[in-house]
Formats: structure tokens, C-alpha cells, sequence
């Protein structure tokens, strides 16, 4: 081989089909361990920090070239911005006003049954720094983790619904699973009746489903689907999804329903990751 | 092969090798070019440029891009892609294995011959890739993602003749002259 220097004059080593048998062994002891067991966490994080710093630099001329573009805004389009600002925030103001009084309220009658105080968690708001190029998955980073105090498990919105729950935390940054995505589920509450379901992705992003619907269930297009914060992730009453379309049971016993999300999953740059809703104990007797 | 082309390569090639560096900075040019923001709408088009640098390495200078190398750029594209630690890392082995098995074979083609033979590694490797994941129960798989290894196979005479220059190889003359 007279363009590698390198080669040795005489071969001391395994053959290739072996050394490949060692890779292959190696690599799917890798994969049985990762899908079944979470012992690889470690790996996946400091792997993950070592690329962190690189996907940044090489992810920042995008983002100031969007910066420029920004910055080349009319000024028609401010004063727009701005008169539109100001009605939401009267808007706003207004609403906040009537939220005091039902809090004060709420909190007033909780104390009078003894029930324990809802969990009140300021969120925190982050960044959507990349999407995951992944032909199974529909997941987000965003530009928090660890260090930040950020856990897997917290659920993350934004200003209109629920957007998905994170699922792992790196050191700098942490990776949000999309409430679409085929194996995320959410228990929700029919707004209308109360009834409740459980919402799964179907995969796409415009599309969420209620798999497994009785038969007779009183679900109507139209309904609102509202978070019933059964399952100790998501807290009560964020907004989830609206009904579009119900399906009558045609090779399964079970009727389906279609939902179309209400929080901009896969759309925005900037959503918000609330405090875990605490599993609150059964209060001793 | 015509008689004007010598069984080893001589002259021009013999005095600029392939070097450790060069070897190195390429993959990590690529594997960069990979972790760029791509548009999400144009993911499943995107081919995996660092599997083909790979490649090229494992058919022109076998000894510095090994099995190795491949485990170890298959864990880092790994954990990009938050799926599977070593599902990566499994395709890109058997892809450099395959390379090394019919390297001298490989080596001895020109470029648009190379692409025919190097086509059905760069579709296999991404079919492996969605099997294994739909085998180790990661839901349903995009298919369309098998394009990426089509466009990939495309793409391998404009990067195998970049590279050729990057590597200092001499232009070859067309063999029909």
C-alpha cells in the first residue's frame, strides 16, 4: 500500500471480519442496553455537552442573519405591532383583574374544605435551539438543562396550550418530546361534560387522536380538550386540543376521535417549562 | 484498465499521501455540515455527508478510517439524533466494513463507477437504520428518509472529486486518451 505510510510491515493484528464482529457486538450491547435499561444517560449527556458548544457556532449566522432581518422592520409595521400590544394588554389587564379575584376566591373556599393549596410554579421561559433529525421521533431541544435545574418530566406550553413534556436532560440543554409524537400521551378533560381521555400524537403535526373512545362516549366536534391533571405531570386546565372529527367504531369495537392541537407545537422559538405538578398524597383521615 | 495505468499508483500520488490530519478535518467538516439548522421540511433529503467522507477514507487510505472511526462518528451522530445510542454506530461499521471488505476492488474504479457500487451501501445503510428502529419499537418510521441515501449516492462524484483535490490526488487522465 505505497500512499499509507503507516502500514506495518508485518500484520500483527485481528482480522477485519473479526474486528468487526467485536463492533457489531459491542454496538448492539449499546442498543439493548439503551432501549431497555437507563444506564447510558451518562454517555448520552457528556456526548452531548462535548457537541453542544459546536451545534451553537455553527447554528449562529442563522440567527443573526434572522436578527438583521429583523432589524429592518417599517416603521408602519411597529406602530401596527405596537397599537395591537397595547389593546392585548388592556385585554389582558382587565382579565388579570378578574383572575385575582377567582384566585382570592379559589383560595378561600380550599381553606374552608381543607383541600391543599394548588401548586403555583412560575415558568420558565427558554429557547427552541434545534429540532431532532430523527425520521421516528418528534422532538425539540431547547436552550436549557441541568444546570439550570431543569428535569425530565416538566411539562412545557406556550401562550395558547400545552406543547409536549421534557423527556431528557442533558447538562446544558434538554430535549422536549412534542405532544404529537406517536408514543406522547396526555390525560384530558372534555370541557363541555367533563369526561375523561387520554389524547396521544399520531405523528404529524397538525393531527392528535382519542384512541380506544367508547362506543357511546358524548364527544362532539368542537370540544374543547383541557389538561385533567390526573397523572401528576401536566397540571389541571391547560388547554390541549379541539375536536374535529369523530369516527364511528369500523373493525374495532373501539370509535376514534381527531383532534387538532391548540398550542403551537413545532411553530415557535420561545415556549415555557412549568414545575412537574406534584403527586399530592391522600390526605390522612 | 487500459496498459497506460500502472498497477500501483506512482508519481504525483506516491508524493502526496493521505494524512491523519487531513483525514480528520474532512470528517469533521462533514460531520459539521450535518449539525447545521437545516430546514425541518428538508430533513429526510439530507444525506449523510459524514458517512460518505467516511467512505472515501476507508477506500483510499484504509489504514487511518477504520472500524474505529466509524463506531466512533456513528455514537456522536447517535446522540444528535437522541433515538438509539449505537443504531448509528451500527450502520456506519457495517457500512466501513463493507468498504474495507472490497476496498482494493473499490479503489481500482473510477468515480462514476464507484458511485454504482457505493449506491447500494449508501440506500442500505439508511434502510438499516429505520428497520433497526422500528425493530427495537420506535414507533413508525418515515420512509421517505430513504431518499437521503439515493441523493447521497448522487452526490458521491462531486465530493469524491472535492475530496480527491483536498487530498492532493492527481487529476486523472481520461482513459480513453
Amino acid at each position: 500500500m505505497p500512499h499509507t505510510p503507516q502500514a506495518p510491515l508485518f500484520v500483527r493484528e485481528m482480522g477485519l471480519p473479526t474486528r468487526f464482529a467485536l463492533y457489531l457486538l459491542f454496538c448492539l450491547l449499546l442498543l439493548a442496553l439503551d432501549a431497555r435499561y437507563s444506564t447510558l444517560a451518562w454517555l448520552r449527556g457528556g456526548l452531548n455537552t462535548l457537541l453542544y458548544p459546536i451545534q451553537r457556532v455553527l447554528a449562529a449566522p442563522w440567527e443573526w442573519s434572522q436578527d438583521v432581518a429583523g432589524f429592518f422592520i417599517t416603521h408602519g409595521e411597529l406602530k401596527r405591532d405596537n397599537d395591537r400590544l397595547r389593546e392585548e394588554r388592556d385585554r389582558m389587564r382587565i382579565a388579570q383583574q378578574d383572575r385575582q379575584t377567582l384566585l382570592a376566591e379559589n383560595n378561600n373556599l380550599r381553606q374552608l374544605l381543607a383541600l391543599p393549596a394548588r401548586p403555583d410554579a412560575a415558568p420558565r421561559v427558554v429557547e427552541i435551539v434545534q429540532t431532532v433529525p430523527s425520521p421516528f421521533s418528534r422532538k425539540v431541544i431547547i436552550n436549557r438543562g441541568q444546570a439550570h435545574g431543569l428535569e425530565a418530566g416538566s411539562p412545557v406550553v406556550d401562550a395558547v396550550g400545552l406543547v409536549g413534556q421534557v423527556t431528557r436532560s442533558y447538562p446544558l440543554t434538554a430535549e422536549v418530546t412534542l405532544l404529537t409524537d406517536r408514543d406522547q400521551g396526555a390525560p384530558v378533560q372534555i370541557l363541555r361534560n367533563g369526561l375523561r381521555l387520554i389524547v396521544s400524537g399520531t405523528g404529524s403535526d397538525r393531527l392528535l387522536e382519542v384512541r380506544f373512545l367508547d362506543m357511546h362516549a358524548d364527544i362532539k366536534e368542537g370540544d374543547l380538550l383541557y389538561t385533567s391533571g390526573i397523572d401528576g405531570t401536566y397540571p389541571a386546565g391547560i388547554p390541549v386540543a379541539q375536536v374535529v372529527k369523530t369516527e364511528p367504531p369500523r373493525n374495532t369495537p373501539f370509535a376514534r376521535a381527531y383532534c387538532r392541537p391548540l398550542g403551537g407545537v413545532g411553530r415557535y422559538r420561545h415556549v415555557a417549562v412549568l414545575q412537574p405538578a406534584l403527586k399530592s398524597a391522600p390526605d390522612k383521615p | 484498465m487500459s496498459l497506460a495505468k500502472p498497477l500501483l499508483p506512482q508519481g504525483a500520488a506516491l508524493a502526496a499521501p493521505a494524512t491523519r490530519a487531513k483525514v480528520m478535518s474532512t470528517l469533521f467538516a462533514a460531520l459539521c455540515l450535518t449539525l447545521l439548522p437545516w430546514a425541518d421540511g428538508l430533513r429526510w433529503l439530507l444525506p449523510d455527508l459524514t458517512l460518505m467522507v467516511l467512505l472515501y477514507w476507508c477506500i483510499h487510505a484504509p489504514r487511518l478510517a477504520g472500524l474505529g472511526i466509524a463506531f466512533a462518528l456513528g455514537l456522536l451522530t447517535d446522540v444528535t439524533h437522541g433515538l438509539l445510542l449505537g443504531l448509528d454506530a451500527l450502520a456506519y461499521c457495517g457500512a466501513a466494513f463493507v468498504a474495507l471488505m472490497v476496498q482494493k476492488r473499490l479503489e481500482g474504479f473510477d468515480v462514476p463507477r464507484q458511485t454504482l457500487q457505493l449506491a447500494p451501501l449508501l440506500l442500505g445503510k439508511e434502510a438499516l437504520v429505520l428497520t433497526l428502529g422500528l425493530a427495537f419499537g420506535r414507533g413508525e418510521a418515515d420512509w421517505r428518509y430513504l431518499a437521503a441515501g439515493l441523493l447521497a449516492a448522487l452526490l458521491w462524484l462531486p465530493l469524491a472529486m472535492l475530496l480527491d483535490r483536498v487530498a492532493g490526488r492527481p487529476v486523472p487522465e481520461s482513459e480513453h486518451s
